[in-house]
């Protein structure tokens, strides 16, 4: 389960600094990376929402401080409310809204989703348009399918059995195989030792087998870029194609990488964001980025 | 005084390393054909020809290390050894028709810009050229730095550097000194620790090691390397974004830059269980300010009986002594110098001439720099690969060179359409990138307290030859031409009036 006091965890970035802010009876943690190392303060500040299972830190602790260097950047520990069983989107958004109201007093931002996040930052945008100036999916979706149903309940009955292979089902499906043939021995049993969920995680597990947000995307008009994982079991790269297809002034780019783009692929996915938040309309609507060919 | 008559190129390139070759193999497929390679030495090749010493090796992975043109399916290992690199490098240069461009055992005297023909003289030992552009692919690592040692002129036994090595001196039974503990060093010791009697390794400073995780190539791997390409091409970019994510370590990021440090004295603990030698060995400055280095068989060379760490500069030769600032001396038959090179600081700087006689050198009083790190105010038509604010401390530079032959092929393509006879860039535009950079450079470790390394100008301090940003980043700033901070001057008219076709 996710600790709402995570903001003891100092090493997220030298200089962020950290708050604790009460939203419908859940305590959610923020941290702020301040002003940008580097001075470019024109740019929007960028508010990082983490996807299932995570937390500012465990998903973003490369993204935070190397965006930070351009660009003010907040994030957030999504928290666990009161009534667990009912937890839905609408809680997490809240979070996430009051999190950018606080921050920078409804100043217009980037908002960055993985996953999860990305569901939320989606609706956010539909929700907010007036705080959300750009727009960020990383490995997002909009409708749950049959795919990731079939995954769902297997992770949920796991859960329920409290199986020790939770953690393998998780990281079988999290990386792309040949991150997974190239990891460490001990950099894999590091990560299956990481995967410990609690009723949070599990109620975050009931809001993304029945999302339906496509209504709403389709009423997004901040500039959007979309990334995808070309090698994802999670959310299958289709997902964000769709999302590309769906949002009017979108972009998008597809990372050779399973689900877990912010693992496998950190430092591709923290210089195309940091790009796109420079200058969002560097990409007109309908491109698909290139890939660098290294 | 006899003059030699001087043969026209459109464009002169000078070296024949990963850079030179790159150039001139893209300038083979555009069908651009009118250019030369002048090379000093009697064979291609760069760093690789130079460097054979024993052990020789590249420290970034050769699926990386190599053309994004030319994978290579064919490599003996993960790390391939610098003959295997060489190799590649002669093979690509003779499949890309390159070789009857190049004029080997042609060193470059001086390069001047003729402000009345517009166009560069180079003038070499016995020949002299005209091009309309010249293009230095000269490297970091081409002319070896030699400390100037009291004493060392009288030295009765054998000294070399480790660029030039001397295969005719047989090492075994014998006393050695290597003065040096970086990247040649650590690579050159285990090889001569293996038969030498006695082996020294002058110590100015101890270097971070990593464990080296190299594997060979087996046929079959090969054979499936051959038979999918895309599988060197999805190995290869999974190389360089992991590389890539290194960068956060160099970059500062304190949790980063602790777990980094962490691996490597870990490795070191794991490896030398002396506390004394481990104490010797453990290095006093930020990791990644120098070169963090490679090795899975430098710290058990150096629990070797044979072998001694003097952990002090080499400071004076007397007769057959040699020794360490701390006062300690060594009777040793031969003395390798390990030293590195002339980086920050490129002789060539002396030889290229640009406007008003104005060399490369009284350009850069305080340290080498360049506009997009490529191009210089004052040297119309002028382009440097590899050359300031290029280096990089994680990944590979052939994906540099390669951003800058791309940025130097948009530039002449732009001259072309635009009509362009010259181009360099203005003052100002320069002096803005380069101040950017060295505001970027700022949280780096190579600016970190008590850094020393010759990443940084012997003079000013500044960071005049790395790159101070991931390796992508480059490419997103400098692989494109943009004519934006750039003086063009338009081609003159033709003396002959084109005709004009009068109405019937």
């Amino acid at each position: 389960m996710v600790q709402a006091t995570a903001a003891v965890q100092p090493s997220i970035s030298e200089q962020a600094t950290s708050a604790s802010i009460e939203v419908g009876g859940a305590s959610v943690t923020l941290y702020d990376s301040g002003l940008p190392v580097n001075g470019t303060a024109s740019r929007a500040p960028i508010v990082l929402l983490h996807g299932t299972g995570g937390t500012a830190l465990s998903h973003f602790g490369f993204l935070l401080p190397i965006l930070a260097l351009n660009q003010r950047v907040i994030a957030l520990d999504f928290a666990p409310v009161a009534d667990l069983e009912a937890m839905s989107l609408d809680d997490l958004v809240a979070q996430a809204r009051a999190v950018i109201k606080h921050a920078v007093d409804d100043a217009p931002v980037t908002v960055l989703g993985y996953s999860l996040g990305a569901v939320v930052a989606a609706a956010l945008a539909a929700r907010h348009p007036e705080v959300t100036k750009n727009l960020v999916l990383v490995a997002g979706w909009m409708a749950t399918d049959a795919q990731q149903r079939l995954r769902n309940s297997v992770w949920t009955a796991l859960f329920d059995a409290k199986s020790p292979q939770l953690a393998e089902f998780t990281v079988f499906t999290a990386f792309s195989p040949s991150f997974l043939r190239a990891m460490a021995p001990a950099q894999l049993q590091r990560s299956l030792q990481s995967i410990r969920p609690g009723p949070f995680d599990a109620a975050q597990m009931r809001i993304n087998r029945d999302v339906d947000i496509a209504a709403e995307v389709a009423c997004i008009k901040a500039p959007t870029l979309v990334v995808g994982c070309a090698r994802d079991q999670m959310v299958p790269a289709a997902h964000s194609k769709a999302l590309f297809g769906l949002i009017d002034d979108c972009r998008y780019y597809e990372a050779d990488c399973g689900h877990a783009i912010i693992f496998e692929r950190p430092a591709e996915l923290a210089q195309l964001v940091d790009q796109f938040n420079e200058q969002p309309d560097r990409h007109a609507p309908g491109v698909r980025i290139a890939n660098d060919r290294p | 005084m006899t003059t030699t008559p001087s043969q026209s190129f459109d464009i002169v390139i000078v070296g024949s390393g990963f850079a030179g070759v790159a150039m001139a193999a893209q300038l083979k497929r555009r069908g651009m054909d009118d250019f030369v390679l002048l090379e000093r030495a009697d064979d291609i090749g760069g760093t690789w020809r130079d460097n054979t010493y024993p052990g020789a090796a590249c420290d970034v992975p050769s699926p990386l290390y190599s053309f994004s043109f030319r994978l290579n399916p064919d490599w003996s290992r993960l790390f391939a050894p610098g003959h295997e690199i060489l190799r590649y490098l002669k093979d690509v240069a003779e499949e890309e028709g390159i070789m009857p461009h190049v004029r080997l055992s042609t060193p470059v005297e001086e390069a001047a810009w003729n402000e009345a023909t517009g166009r560069w003289t180079v003038r070499t030992a016995n020949s002299v050229f005209d091009a309309r552009v010249l293009v230095f692919g000269m490297g970091h690592l081409a002319d070896e730095a030699m400390p100037a040692i009291p004493g060392l002129q009288g030295f009765t036994g054998d000294v070399f550097h480790s660029a030039r090595w001397r295969h005719d001196i047989d090492v075994s039974g014998k006393r050695i000194g290597i003065v040096g503990s970086g990247a040649s060093a650590i690579q050159i010791v285990p090889e001569v620790a293996k038969s030498a009697a006695e082996v020294v390794v002058f110590q100015r400073s101890a270097p971070y090691i990593m464990p080296r995780l190299d594997r060979a190539f087996s046929e079959s791997d090969r054979r499936t390397f051959r038979r999918n390409p895309d599988l060197m091409r999805e190995m290869r970019e999974n190389i360089f974004w992991y590389l890539e994510s290194t960068f956060a370590s160099r970059r500062g990021i304190p949790s980063y830059l602790k777990e980094n440090k962490r691996l490597a004295l870990a490795h070191l603990n794991a490896q030398v269980q002396d506390e004394t030698l481990r104490a010797v060995l453990t290095p006093d400055y930020e990791i990644g300010c120098k070169r963090v280095l490679l090795s899975n068989d430098y710290y058990p060379t150096m629990t070797r009986e044979n072998v001694v760490v003097e952990p002090s500069a080499l400071a004076g030769v007397d007769g057959a002594t040699a020794q360490g600032a701390s006062g300690a001396g060594y009777d040793v038959d031969a003395l390798i110098f390990c030293t590195g090179f002339e980086a920050a600081r490129p002789p060539f700087a002396k030889i290229v001439r640009g406007r008003h006689g104005q060399t490369l050198e009284d350009a850069w009083a305080d340290g080498m720099e360049a506009f997009a790190s490529t191009t210089a105010h004052g040297f119309p038509n002028f382009f440097m690969l590899n050359g300031p604010n290029t280096g990089l401390g994680h990944n590979s530079i052939v994906y540099i060179i390669e951003s800058q032959v791309d940025y130097v092929l948009e530039a002449l393509d732009w001259m072309e359409r635009e009509g362009v006879a010259t181009l360099e860039p203005d003052a100002a535009a320069q002096a803005a990138y380069v101040d950017g950079l060295q505001d970027q450079a700022r949280g780096t470790v190579w600016l970190s307290n008590g850094c020393k390394s010759w990443y940084l100008d012997p003079g000013s301090r500044k960071l005049t030859l790395v790159w101070p940003d991931f390796t992508h980043a480059f490419r997103h700033r400098n692989g494109s031409f943009s004519p934006s901070g750039y003086v063009a001057e338009p081609r003159a008219e033709p003396l002959v009036p084109t005709p004009v076709l009068a109405d019937a």
